[in-house]
């Protein structure tokens, strides 16, 4: 019982544990999905950022090529155009620049050959962009709330989990906010600046995969197979052990019968011995008292009476023997279908024909139904098939084939039974029936004659049929219903 | 002991029937049988001493015929013991003969086999009952030599002439021949070799045999 507890604690164990790998197996999968698309969206984002920032360094490019001056309604085309462009500037000898910042910017563009940032206030979102040209030169004031997104922006913007600023130094500007920021799970971080060497920003990505985002569906369903395949895999081991436990108590059913038939033997032996023993020393004591010279006639003659009385006693021993072993209730007949019983007999007899690879066939045309003891008509059939079966390890397995037929001949139900095993020796035929006769080395040779008892008490009987072809054969005929 | 007491069966089985039969049968052959129907009666009240065999039924009530075996050759009885049983498997048998018994036998019991069996049997017993007799005079006889005597005794075995053992003594072969003559006469040797034959071993024995 506890070893069997036990047994179910490990399946238990092994299970969980299979189960909890296969999920640890699918959220890591899932996390580097995550990973991948998270990576495929930081490149989107970085090289759609680097675009637009590099955009600005085209417009005023531009602008410094339409020197001497752009038209008015040019820049206020450039500013519809691009929507990132909250003001332009340019500084002419007419006009100086509105912020001292610029001036330096200016200087500095010039000295680096390219527009350069100024007066940046990430935190609000605004910087400017000077580039230094005769005879005039430019700047723009850059709105990054109007450069980053777009349509074609790769993260949902108001339910997206995954946070976008851009930084420079230790200003920061909040490009998309996570939406559920908070919470324990695994977090994934890209970070790159801008491919715009006037703008150096730096993007970063962030987001965190939290475990309601693990693949639940797919955990629930590997849970639920693991399971399923566990029980299935207890219940074929219960339904195997059964069966073990069945085949050993029949196996057991049968030794015990024999011991108790060995048991039988060994104190008839001894009730017969005694006697028998007494029987014959008298004779042989008798005659030697007649070889006498003169012979003793009168002490022979008191052996003798008592070895005839001695060998009376031998003959209630056998009778006493006989009233035990003779049935006190035979049960009253029943309607029986044969059918049923075959197919009883077979279902009990399963192990012993699955072990010798006989596959009984059985043939029967209509019903067939008896007069008979189900008990006894059961023991009959038991015996038949066992002995068929005991025929056929005597052949090679693939030569091995077991008959059962029905039939029904003027008021008798007919039950053949068929082996292809050695059969019967012609000259053990006609005492097949004795008791102590038997084909088998080992075999007691009760088997037959207690069929045949059985049969003929309930108004049937039983015959041993030769056949034409190797094998034996018997028939067993019972009084069918009216 | 006495020498001409006959010999005795003693044969045990709890059936009267059997014994009635068995008593008359072995009657035939002029044995007295002496018959027990209980194996404890048996054990308490046999006779230890006498010359003769046991027949002994295996299968009786109360305690079995090996555990009767066991118990007689414990009290150190030395008669043949004859098993007799109704269906004797190979093991029984084994174990009655490792047990000690003579014979096993298989019941009901044809008349020349059990009787030629129980004479054998006597004939067997009376012999170790004379060995063991001759045994026990020649070691009185061997008791009664002096120190001097057993050690010219046992140059004498060991086939030295007088003269040797008068020198390998220390003595004149004058002594020694007196001694070998009183040796002769308290051990009653007809002649030379039957003194060897008879108490070399005891010579070998050494102090052990002197002892006895």
């Amino acid at each position: 019982m506890l070893s069997r507890l036990r047994r179910h604690a490990f399946l238990a164990a092994g299970g969980l544990l299979v189960a909890l790998a296969g999920s640890a197996l699918l959220v890591a999968s899932e996390l580097g999905r995550q990973r991948e698309a998270f990576d495929t969206q930081a490149r989107i984002v970085h090289r759609l950022l680097s675009q637009r920032a590099a955009e600005n360094d085209a417009v005023l490019a531009t602008l410094a090529l339409l020197q001497p001056s752009p038209a008015e309604h040019a820049i206020d085309r450039l500013q519809a155009i691009y929507p990132q462009l909250v003001a332009i500037q340019q500084r002419s000898a007419a006009r100086d620049w509105t912020l001292p910042s610029l001036a330096i910017a200016e200087e500095r563009s010039r000295t680096a050959r390219r527009a350069v940032m100024a007066d940046a206030q990430l935190a609000g979102g605004r910087y400017w962009l000077v580039q230094a040209a005769e005879p005039a030169s430019f700047a723009l004031r850059i709105d990054l709330a109007a450069l980053a997104p777009g349509p074609e922006w790769p993260l949902r913007r108001d339910t997206g989990d995954t946070h976008v600023d851009l930084s420079l130094g230790d200003q920061r500007y909040v490009v998309q906010q996570a939406a559920s920021a908070q919470g324990w799970g695994t977090r994934l971080a890209a970070s790159k600046a801008l491919a715009v060497e006037s703008q150096p920003l730096v993007v970063t990505l962030s987001r965190r995969v939290t475990p309601a985002q693990w693949p639940w569906v797919w955990i629930a369903l590997w849970w639920l197979g693991t399971g399923g395949f566990l029980a299935a895999f207890a219940a074929w081991r219960a339904q195997r052990r059964a069966r073990a436990r069945a085949e050993e108590l029949l196996r057991l059913g049968q030794v015990g019968r024999l011991n108790a038939l060995g048991e039988l033997a060994a104190g008839l032996a001894h009730e017969l011995n005694q006697p028998l023993t007494a029987v014959l020393a008298n004779t042989q004591a008798a005659g030697r008292l007649l070889d006498d010279d003169p012979p003793d006639i009168v002490d022979a003659r008191a052996a003798m009476s008592q070895a005839a009385q001695q060998a009376r006693r031998a003959s209630d021993v056998v009778r006493r023997l006989r009233r035990g072993l003779e049935r006190t209730d035979p049960g009253a007949p029943q309607p029986v279908s044969l059918q049923d019983a075959v197919r009883s007999a077979f279902e009990l007899l399963e192990p012993e024909f699955a072990r010798r690879g006989v596959v009984p066939r059985f043939h029967a045309q209509a019903e067939v139904r008896v007069r008979a003891e189900p008990v006894a008509l059961e023991q009959i059939l038991h015996n038949l098939l066992m002995n068929a079966l005991q025929a056929l390890e005597q052949v090679p397995p693939g030569e091995r084939s077991l008959w059962v037929a029905l039939s029904q001949e003027s008021g008798c139900g007919v039950l053949t039974v068929r082996d292809s095993g050695p059969g019967v020796p012609p000259e053990l035929l006609p005492r097949l029936f004795e008791p102590f006769v038997s084909t088998r080395t080992g075999g007691l040779g009760l088997g037959l004659p207690l069929c045949e008892s059985l049969a003929s008490a309930m108004g049937g009987s039983i015959a041993a049929q030769p056949i034409p072809q190797r094998g034996a054969s018997f028939r067993l005929t019972l009084p069918a219903l009216p | 002991m006495t020498p001409d007491q006959s010999p005795v069966i003693q044969l045990v089985d709890d059936d009267a029937a059997v014994r009635q039969a068995l008593t008359l049968l072995i009657g035939t052959i002029g044995l007295r049988v002496q018959a027990w129907s209980d194996p404890t009666d048996f054990l308490a009240g046999m006779d230890h001493a006498a010359i003769g065999a046991i027949v002994l039924d295996v299968r009786m009530p109360g305690i079995g015929g090996l555990s009767v075996l066991e118990q007689l050759l414990a009290n150190g009885v030395d008669q043949p013991v004859i098993m007799l049983t109704g269906h004797g498997t190979v093991d029984m048998c084994r174990r009655a003969f490792k047990a000690g018994a003579a014979e096993f036998l298989e019941k009901p019991v044809d008349d020349e086999l059990l009787l030629e069996t129980l004479q054998h049997a006597v004939r067997q017993h009376v012999r170790t009952r004379e060995r063991r007799q001759a045994d026990r005079v020649t070691r009185e006889r061997f008791a009664q030599l002096s120190g001097r005597e057993r050690e010219v005794l046992a140059f004498i075995v060991e086939g030295l002439t007088n003269k040797q053992i008068g020198r390998a003594l220390g003595l004149s072969p004058r002594t020694v021949e007196a001694h070998r003559a009183h040796l002769f006469e308290k051990l009653q040797a007809p002649s030379l070799a039957q003194l060897i034959r008879q108490y070399a071993a005891l010579v070998d024995a050494g102090p052990g045999g002197a002892a006895a």
